[in-house]
């Protein structure tokens, strides 16, 4: 392949619909241009970064499934279909924005507002492992180990911190790369056929994690984070920053931690 | 609702209208309920839920193309700035977003579907009808415009990156 062809094909060798023949290939032709494999990891981040940013920006769905739902019960019980909803007037929006914001800080905001700072990359960690392990959200990861332990290096990370990060029954499931608060971080899902839980790795910054340490593990500062229904919990070594997410309790991530921490 | 938070999140992108994005998805989850049979099953879902979409867009836009125009995109961008706050470079939140806002229809539509919904390129030609290498050449052409938008420089040489534009004529 030249690198018109490489430009041509990037799309299916992104999504990962190159057959093994033409993924042999495109692998050979990065391995021998750098311009292209820094094209290449140029887009991944942009990709990651406008993932990251549309994720961030939900919409709340429950007006629409409620709506949803009464048109069918109506239909189902042989009323005729209701108009379909007419667009909000800008008083009736205001109203709903207090009556909304006011619900939201009797709840889930109240909670909100009293608990611990989160750290922004504790906090992006989570919110990345609901969507994209919890909820399953449609991404092109790698499964092959090798091409993942590539992945890894290109980014400055051991080959051997991929595979040594699987413990207590778990393997290696699928990488890819991904943004959290603004930082390029390398995300691996380790499975033991039931569970699941994520590792995001990347080379240390110069300035430390901003959460207070809650212990030192095998000499490396452990920090731990709770949130709705993530808990998370970082180590920094000399050469790299690792984020461990899973939805078990904060005590399977403190251990899973802690093992970070003796084999990274 | 299954998938409600997908077809919303793509909606609201190619509509650049909350209420409008709401109302797409509520006519594409009904129009699904009532099409239900059609369904086969073993086969994509996803897929299946917004080719509805995107086809109950499609006609809106008959509609909407021979009927006055009643959204305004100006309130609309507003609405879809995230709210965090403005950092230097092009990986800023607002940036990205008003990147992806300012670019045509045509490629917000394969960058949501293809880079934030993760779908593959058949699936996306299966979805909006169209050749795979249109797609394939579309999705090229939309990254590179939200490049040039977030003013992210493309080292490549002029030669292949015109390897898309290649693309599209032999598909079509």
């Amino acid at each position: 392949m030249n690198c018109g062809e490489i430009a041509r094909q990037a799309p299916l060798y992104i999504s990962g619909e190159l057959d093994a023949r033409q993924a042999a290939e495109f692998d050979a032709h990065l391995r021998t241009c750098a311009e292209c494999m820094r094209e290449l990891e140029r887009q991944a981040r942009i990709d990651a970064r406008l993932c990251e940013v549309v994720l961030a920006e939900e919409g709340d769905t429950a007006r629409i499934d409620r709506r949803v739902r009464e048109l069918i019960a109506a239909k189902a019980a042989g009323q005729p279909l209701p108009q379909m909803r007419p667009r909000f007037r800008g008083w009736a929006a205001a109203a709903l924005a207090i009556a909304a914001a006011a619900i939201v800080l009797a709840g889930v905001g109240y909670r909100t507002l009293v608990r611990q700072p989160v750290a922004p990359v504790h906090a992006a960690a989570a919110r990345d492992h609901e969507l994209e392990v919890v909820e399953h959200q449609r991404r092109p990861w790698l499964t092959d180990p090798g091409q993942i332990a590539t992945l890894a290096e290109q980014q400055g990370i051991a080959r051997s911190a991929v595979t040594a990060l699987a413990s207590g029954g778990y393997r290696l499931s699928r990488g890819k790369l991904c943004f959290l608060d603004h930082r390029i971080f390398l995300h691996l899902v380790y499975t033991d056929g039931v569970r699941e839980f994520s590792v995001y790795l990347r080379t240390r910054d110069s300035k430390p994690l901003p959460v207070t340490a809650r212990e030192i593990s095998n000499g490396k500062p452990l920090c731990t984070s709770d949130l709705d229904g993530e808990h998370v919990a970082s180590i920094e070594t000399p050469q790299l920053t690792a984020v461990v997410v899973t939805n078990e309790s904060s005590d399977a991530a403190l251990k899973l931690a802690r093992f970070a921490s003796a084999v990274l | 609702m299954p998938l409600s938070r997908s077809l919303l999140r793509v909606a609201r992108r190619i509509t650049s209208d909350a209420a409008a994005a709401e109302d797409l998805v509520q006519e594409t989850l009904l129009r699904a309920w009532r099409g239900f049979e059609q369904f086969e099953t073993g086969t994509n879902a996803r897929a299946w839920l917004f080719r509805i979409m995107f086809n109950a867009f499609y006609a809106q836009g008959r509609k909407r193309r021979s009927g006055p125009v009643l959204v305004s995109l100006e309130h609309a961008e507003l609405e879809l700035e995230p709210t965090a706050q403005p950092l230097s470079g092009w990986t800023d939140a607002v940036s990205v977003s008003r990147a992806l806002n300012g670019l045509s229809e045509e490629h917000k539509t394969v960058l949501m579907l293809g880079v934030v919904e993760g779908f593959k390129c058949r699936e996306m030609a299966e979805i909006l009808s169209l050749p795979i290498g249109t797609v394939m050449s579309r999705l090229s052409r939309a990254r590179q415009a939200l490049r040039e938008r977030l003013q992210v420089p493309d080292s490549r040489p002029e030669g292949s990156r015109a390897g898309a534009a290649c693309a599209e004529r032999e598909a079509s």
